[in-house]
């Protein structure tokens, strides 16, 4: 098919050229080279750390389906689950006896900053939000992360095995987010999650109202935010056609002129196609509703929502939708969209059928403990008449994002075929006193408390003088 | 002492009785049956009672025939009684909506040494009854002050919600130092040096001044003149507000909250305090670990943030999960607060200061110690007559229905200065609205 054909010209110049003269041309002219846009130019390098065949016998397992499992055993084999049950054995392979302790999937968070606003949080490492434009959905937050942020080893600590770094919120599109695997690498490649859809963020209400009505321009008002998206959404549309058209026509034989590229909306234009998934900083019902709306008015699926602590108020409609929707359970006041916060938020867009309520953290802090802040939620749901119990609740720090971010057939549950993500609690999760004590992914132990040779230290931290040196003193 | 009079340290004791004689009243309250945690070298005491009337707890365990006298009895079933939590370092009531710049009353650019944001307290704040959820009885409101230093004085509060629910104004100042974005930390630290110093030189110059007035005078009575007698009682040295506070300050009445957190900064504070006789707390002290002999030597207790285990600066490189339990084990008095900088730094999250505290329990603290940093510890670093089930302590209680740390625990029943209080709030009578059926819109579900 592909007519090899040099051009001195570079491409777009070419395009211009041949588009004045050639548009009329028939099937029979020779074609050019044809265009592709490599969807993934930094691909992942993500290889499982060392890891052995395991059985877990005895523990108490949530396996985020739904499901409790007691005196449990879980069996992996070459990273992946292969059986799960009670009275599991099996010849030759390295045994934990977890009596007493927990097991659940590898928790997830689907809203990070690690490593784009890391610690220490100096001026050279601020780089969550490329606040120049309301509509960045050219940049990707993974040309930003910083893979040595000690946070990466804290989270991992709390058991967090996958996470989504997103840009910041103070744009309409923000731009793209990534799904890591939380491993220590040097290079941002070597923690992407092999073939994880991306995201794209975006942002509602009054972050991009605010930053850019300061500056006089547009956005100012909320209705500004909505001209701006529909713009956007209007101008990708027809770059996706005129790429669609393009590839049709090539097909057909002719020799189309090349549509110019456009990294912005390469990204938008990924939305439309099914291939990026949305997470849309929303907090507000009456917001949410609208972005639903807007989803539909451009034929893209409106995605997960974050920080939505209206979401209570339009559970049916979130559920009827299929959007998920992530939310802390006690976050308030710090803005008026977060003044009508209830505690309870999560439980009661659980209850609707066919719901996705996800816990996230948003912070480095309480990524540390997303097991205490689903529990935080349980117990006040469970005051109030739901009947929520632990097998119920871990599935908002595993299952349901996974689901959020396309990776459902991966990770997430405990479940024959899936990654061996897990974690060891030493007792209920829901504790204030629980501790993961061993972290595993892909089947291989990234974490263990009570053994130091699997816990890693940043390079940041490492030759810090530490806390445990003696400090010299002059007499 | 008659210098520094109208800045005396303002001591809880002296003036919540001005709040309480609404609620006085001479019924008298057994709590029968509780597990009281008392926040004393008591422990924990099973099976017990408490008694309160007008305010305050007139009998701890007492005999039966206390409690047969009593109005009324309450049996606490064996749950648990604590003395309500103390919070700290927070604009409780100073900032409604962190966003809404009408809300907001903690700063302004001018504020300086004089600062009383204590004017600005609103009472009817939602999130005082939200935070109650939290089993806070009690707090110390911290303004977050302007460019200079010193960022104003501490005040202290009851969550009673009530108009008159200042408890103490003045009970602390503030200053921040440390790692700056713009400029150098040793010039902070200097103006607190030169400060400190240039009123100690006039206090100094003023007393000699008094000392040889009084020689004269002593002088020109013997010599039978007696002129000058009203002289006698003006002070020599017309200060100004701020050196009045100053001097409060070096008088050793009025404590000190300084923010810092590196080693060094911390280890200067220590000698400042040393040389002026300060009432110094030092609060953020991330690095404090580094120097626990030296802060349990000058006894300087600390008010840390218990989740703060990431350098989130050059300055905090060392600061980890179980700092609480090292700094107490090593004899620092150690108080939490939800403080800045931090991420978690309003008063919308100082109702899970008790899980804060069972955070640093599961990371070291015995149970006792994890209240004590909540309650006792603050009420003595800032002189509140709370903070421990004793007698003669304000009736501050909270009956939980578990374990106080846990975040399956909740509070049952709360008493503030005697007088019970609920823990329903603006997000209750939202969540029942939208999780009751009705064929209407929600707005018409109340």
């Amino acid at each position: 098919m592909h007519t090899k054909r040099l051009s001195l010209l570079p491409r777009s110049v070419l395009a211009v050229t041949i588009s004045i003269t050639l548009t009329a041309c028939l099937q029979s002219e020779q074609q050019d080279e044809q265009v592709t846009i490599n969807k993934n130019p930094f691909p992942s390098t993500y290889q499982s750390l060392p890891h052995q065949d395991t059985l877990i016998i005895n523990a108490t397992i949530l396996t985020g389906t739904g499901e409790r499992i007691e005196q449990g055993d879980i069996l992996v084999r070459d990273g992946k689950i292969v059986q799960i049950g009670t009275d599991l054995t099996a010849d030759n392979i390295k045994t934990i006896d977890a009596k007493g302790k927990w097991l659940t999937p590898g928790i997830i968070d689907v809203h990070s900053h690690l490593g784009v606003y890391p610690s220490p949080s100096v001026e050279s490492h601020s780089d969550g939000n490329e606040s120049t434009m309301p509509n960045t959905s050219e940049v990707w937050a993974e040309h930003s992360v910083w893979p040595q942020d000690p946070s990466f080893q804290t989270a991992r600590a709390g058991g967090i095995t996958t996470l989504q770094i997103l840009p910041g919120s103070a744009n309409l599109f923000g731009g793209r987010g990534v799904t890591l695997r939380n491993v220590p690498s040097q290079t941002t490649q070597g923690m992407k999650f092999p073939d994880a859809p991306y995201g794209l963020k975006m942002a509602c209400g009054e972050n991009p109202k605010r930053v850019y009505g300061g500056r006089k321009v547009a956005p100012s008002t909320r209705m500004g935010n909505m001209a701006g998206y529909r713009t956007a959404w209007a101008e990708a549309t027809e770059y996706k056609r005129a790429w669609d058209k393009y590839n049709k026509d090539y097909a057909a034989g002719k020799n189309p002129t090349v549509p110019e590229r456009n990294l912005t909306n390469d990204t938008l234009r990924g939305v439309i196609d099914g291939e990026i998934l949305i997470h849309n900083h929303c907090y507000k019902a009456e917001e949410m509703a609208m972005m639903i709306d807007l989803g539909k008015e451009f034929k893209y699926h409106s995605g997960t929502f974050h920080h939505g602590i209206e979401a209570y108020k339009i559970a049916d409609i979130l559920a009827e939708n299929k959007n998920c929707v992530a939310m802390w359970p006690d976050w308030w006041g710090f803005k008026m969209e977060a003044f009508d916060m209830v505690q309870e938020n999560v439980a009661i867009v659980d209850a609707v059928k066919n719901s996705c309520a996800i816990v996230h953290s948003d912070s480095a802090i309480t990524i540390q403990r997303l097991n205490q802040e689903a529990g935080k939620v349980m117990y006040r749901a469970q005051e109030n008449g739901f009947a929520l119990k632990e097998e119920d609740a871990i599935r908002w720090i595993t299952a349901n994002p996974a689901k959020a971010l396309g990776l459902s057939d991966k990770t997430g549950s405990l479940e024959v075929g899936k990654n061996a993500d897990l974690v060891l609690w030493n007792q209920n999760p829901f504790s204030v006193y629980a501790k993961a004590e061993q972290v595993f992914i892909d089947g291989a132990k990234v974490y263990d408390r009570f053994d130091e040779k699997y816990q890693a230290l940043s390079d940041f931290m490492l030759g810090q003088p530490s806390v445990n040196q003696s400090i010299p003193s002059k007499k | 002492m008659k210098l520094f009079k109208p800045f005396i340290f303002v001591f809880a004791c002296a003036s919540v009785s001005a709040f309480y004689t609404s609620a006085i009243n001479a019924e008298t309250l057994a709590i029968t049956n509780a597990t009281i945690h008392t926040a004393t070298d008591q422990g924990v005491l099973t099976n017990a009672t408490v008694i309160i009337e007008s305010g305050k707890i007139i009998a701890v365990n007492a005999d039966k025939a206390a409690v047969d006298k009593a109005d009324a009895v309450f049996d606490a079933k064996g749950q648990i009684l604590t003395p309500g939590l103390i919070g700290s370092m927070n604009q409780l009531g100073l900032v409604e909506v962190n966003a809404v710049s009408g809300t907001r009353d903690a700063s302004d650019k001018k504020a300086d040494i004089t600062f009383d944001a204590s004017i600005g307290f609103n009472p009817r704040s939602t999130v005082i009854p939200y935070t109650r959820k939290g089993g806070i009885t009690s707090n110390i409101v911290a303004p977050r002050g302007g460019e200079s230093i010193f960022k104003g004085k501490t005040f202290a509060v009851d969550l009673s919600g009530s108009f008159d629910s200042i408890v103490a104004s003045n009970n602390a100042i503030l200053v921040d130092l440390g790692a700056k974005r713009k400029g150098s930390r040793a010039y902070d630290m200097q103006q607190l040096i030169n400060k400190l110093e240039d009123a100690q030189k006039k206090l100094d110059k003023a007393k000699k001044k008094l000392a040889k007035e009084k020689a004269d005078k002593k002088e020109s009575k013997e010599d039978g003149n007696k002129k000058d007698s009203k002289k006698e009682d003006e002070e020599p040295v017309d200060y100004k507000r701020d050196e009045l506070i100053i001097n409060a300050v070096l008088a050793g009445t009025q404590p000190l909250v300084v923010y810092a957190d590196r080693a060094t900064d911390i280890l200067a504070l220590i000698k400042l305090k040393q040389r002026f006789g300060l009432n110094l707390i030092i609060r953020g002290a991330a690095d404090a670990v580094l120097v626990t002999d030296q802060l349990v030597k000058a006894e300087i207790p600390v008010l840390i943030n218990s989740m703060r285990n990431l350098p989130g600066s050059f300055d905090s490189l060392h600061t980890a999960l179980n700092s609480a339990a090292i700094l107490t084990s090593a004899g620092v008095k150690v108080g939490l607060s939800i403080s800045y900088p931090h991420a978690i730094n309003d008063p919308h999250f100082l109702y899970q200061l008790r899980f804060d505290a069972g955070n640093a329990i599961a990371n070291g603290l015995s149970k006792d110690q994890g209240l004590a940093v909540v309650t006792a510890n603050i009420a003595d670093m800032f002189g509140l007559n709370s903070g421990a089930i004793e007698v003669g302590k304000n009736a501050d209680l909270v009956l939980w229905s578990a374990d106080p740390f846990e975040l399956s625990s909740r509070v049952v029943k709360m008493w503030i200065g005697g007088d019970e209080f609920s823990t329903q709030s603006r997000q209750d009578a939202l969540r029942d609205r939208y999780t009751t059926k009705s064929d209407m819109p929600r707005a018409y579900t109340k």
